[in-house]
């Protein structure tokens, strides 16, 4: 079953421009003169019933805007959109019942209350029974290991405790997609990691659906089958996040040290020297020119190897070079 | 359709109440501070009314009622839709968003989610006002239930209409301070006191006339066209309230109202 089904998305805002100083200001209040600004221009995809679906792109490319769309809180300029059979802007409270939404920067819970007390309210907001709703908050307190933060005011929680609240809050309604915009903003490595930890959960035990706009690379490598790329408000890269992988990681990183100094202009043929220190060296190169034993047994021709450690450039590097190689003119969408 | 916006009302209103007794000693002192605040401010009447017995038919006694409608008034609608004093800056912010990804009434939701907790100190205030006038039989009280309703409506409406600007100016804080001082101010005179075209201006532009006299007027002595022009300007600010920020909101749908994150 298809959950989210997008053709053509088209939306352009109209924003005032004015020119520097106070003439220009002044000039701005009787003749304002506007341009329109493309945030999203004509894309289409499609999301499966329980996928988790990565949205990524730069700042500006236009994630915000098709969430909001998908939401119901914007309304596009052309383009059609169905959301669990929905069209988002004519039937947004319809909608709502069914999906979650979570905004990095922008809290549902109410801050100087307890958690509980917001999870009871959403009660409210989605008209589910109380008892109900108990039941509901037990089952995601042991899910999201927030049992012990529930009765403590949202202000005194840390912000990975509030964003697993948040999700924790949004699932209430047992919606069947639930919307991140940027879940895993401003926090550390551990509550990342046990953010994505419950959201993966939740996928595989109540199959809810995800689609999860983000900066970070390592959202969509620990949780997502599917990565959508958008820059300048198209889409520049759709497919499986192992063909992302497997097509762009082909470039390898290695680290080497030696027992003795090395030379200031160390080089190994086949390589690109990133970095030269005293002992040791930092190099990158490719697998399809170069294969890994042919730099291993140069490496080790150069002298007495002390210690050596190969690994692949980050997904974030790789996602930086698709933004860089995709002009709006030239996209790369594949097969899905 | 109302009805079903009722439990959920209640539940905002239960949850802005723990939020303010989350600081209890700032809650009662928000809510004696107001009420002293309000008390000290009729001191002037008491010593005006002593001097001078009436003012164009008003006497001390009427002036109880119309703080009585006033204070009531004011205080019940920041108490209960407190975020009428923000609206402008949340729609200006971009804030109604987190309103429009839950399945209630916007403007209803977005008002009823915060509460200023000095408005019960004014509420209360204006319940001992009217008290303090000594009409306590059953029709006066009506007429005052009946009157505080409208005046709160009307009260709200007139906010909720300035505020909406802001879909259209970007940000309207300054003129919302002004629509407030202006309402609130001129609410708390005799109307007997304006001339015929400060008074157009209090029943049109700046309806303080009907959160203050002609509510206090309509508890002092029943009148059908008191009755009427309470109803008709409740029903009017209030639809013309809910019609203004629905306009608006198109605007904000549109995402062309305010800067936006793309």
């Amino acid at each position: 079953m298809t959950a989210i089904v997008v053709r053509e998305l088209t939306k352009n805002f109209q924003t005032k421009r004015k020119a520097a100083g106070l003439g220009a200001s002044l000039r701005a209040l009787y003749r304002p003169e506007y341009h329109t600004v493309e945030a999203v221009r004509g894309i289409s995809f499609q999301m499966e019933a329980g996928e988790l679906l990565g949205f990524i792109g730069p700042n500006g490319a236009g994630k915000s805007t098709t969430i909001k769309i998908l939401t119901g809180i914007l309304y596009p300029t052309s383009g059609q959109v169905s959301v669990l059979g929905y069209t988002p802007w004519t039937q947004r409270r319809q909608l709502a019942y069914h999906i979650g939404t979570v905004f990095g920067q922008r809290p549902q819970l109410w801050y100087h209350l307890p958690a509980i007390d917001t999870f009871s309210l959403f009660g409210k907001i989605y008209e589910l029974d109380d008892r109900e709703v108990k039941k509901r908050i037990q089952f995601l307190a042991e899910a999201f290991e927030i049992r012990d933060l529930l009765e403590t005011p949202v202000r005194k929680l840390s912000l990975g405790q509030r964003m697993r609240c948040e999700i924790a809050a949004s699932l209430l309604h047992r919606p069947s997609l639930l919307l991140l915009d940027e879940p895993s903003i401003g926090l550390d490595v551990v509550a990342k990691q046990q953010i994505r930890d419950t959201i993966r959960q939740m996928n595989e035990v109540e199959k809810v659906g995800v689609l999860l706009t983000s900066h970070d690379a390592g959202d969509l490598e620990a949780l997502c089958k599917r990565v959508i790329i958008i820059n300048h408000g198209q889409i520049v890269y759709e497919d499986k996040v192992s063909t992302l992988k497997r097509r762009h990681l082909t470039t390898k990183d290695v680290g080497v040290r030696y027992a003795a100094e090395i030379a200031p202009d160390f080089k190994i043929p086949g390589a690109e020297t990133i970095k030269v220190g005293k002992y040791g060296a930092k190099l990158r190169f490719d697998t399809r020119q170069t294969p890994v034993e042919t730099i291993l047994s140069r490496l080790a021709a150069a002298g007495a190897v002390a210690d050596i450690t190969i690994s692949d450039p980050s997904l974030e590097d790789v996602i930086a070079t698709i933004y860089q190689q995709a002009t709006p003119q030239q996209s790369e969408v594949g097969e899905n | 359709m109302i009805r079903r916006q009722i439990p959920f009302l209640l539940a905002l209103w239960k949850a802005n109440l723990q939020a303010a007794m989350e600081y209890r000693g700032a809650f009662l002192a928000q809510v004696l501070g107001m009420m002293l605040n309000n008390a000290v401010y009729f001191v002037f009447w008491i010593l005006f009314f002593d001097r001078f017995k009436q003012v164009n038919g008003w006497n001390l006694n009427d002036m109880l009622l119309l703080f009585g409608i006033a204070a009531g008034s004011f205080g019940l609608g920041v108490f209960l839709f407190g975020n009428l004093m923000f609206l402008g800056d949340i729609i200006a912010k971009g804030r109604l968003d987190y309103y429009l990804s839950l399945p209630r009434p916007v403007l209803l939701h977005a008002l009823a989610s915060r509460s200023i907790t000095s408005g019960l100190g004014d509420f209360t205030y204006g319940m001992i006002s009217f008290m303090l006038a000594g009409q306590f039989g059953a029709d006066t009280m009506a007429r005052f239930f009946l009157g505080l309703i409208s005046a709160t409506a009307v009260f709200v409406g007139f906010m909720v209409l300035v505020q909406s600007l802001a879909f259209w100016l970007g940000n309207s804080s300054a003129l919302a301070q002004l629509a407030l001082n202006a309402i609130v101010t001129f609410a708390l005179y005799p109307i007997s006191l304006f001339d015929n075209t400060a008074k157009f201006l209090l029943f049109t532009l700046v309806p303080a006339a009907f959160m203050g006299a002609i509510p206090a007027g309509f508890v002092r002595s029943f009148s059908w066209s008191a009755l009427a022009q309470l109803t008709l300007a409740a029903i009017v600010f209030l639809g013309l309230a809910v019609w203004t920020f629905r306009r608006g909101l198109r605007r904000y749908e549109s995402g062309s109202a305010i800067q936006i994150e793309t």
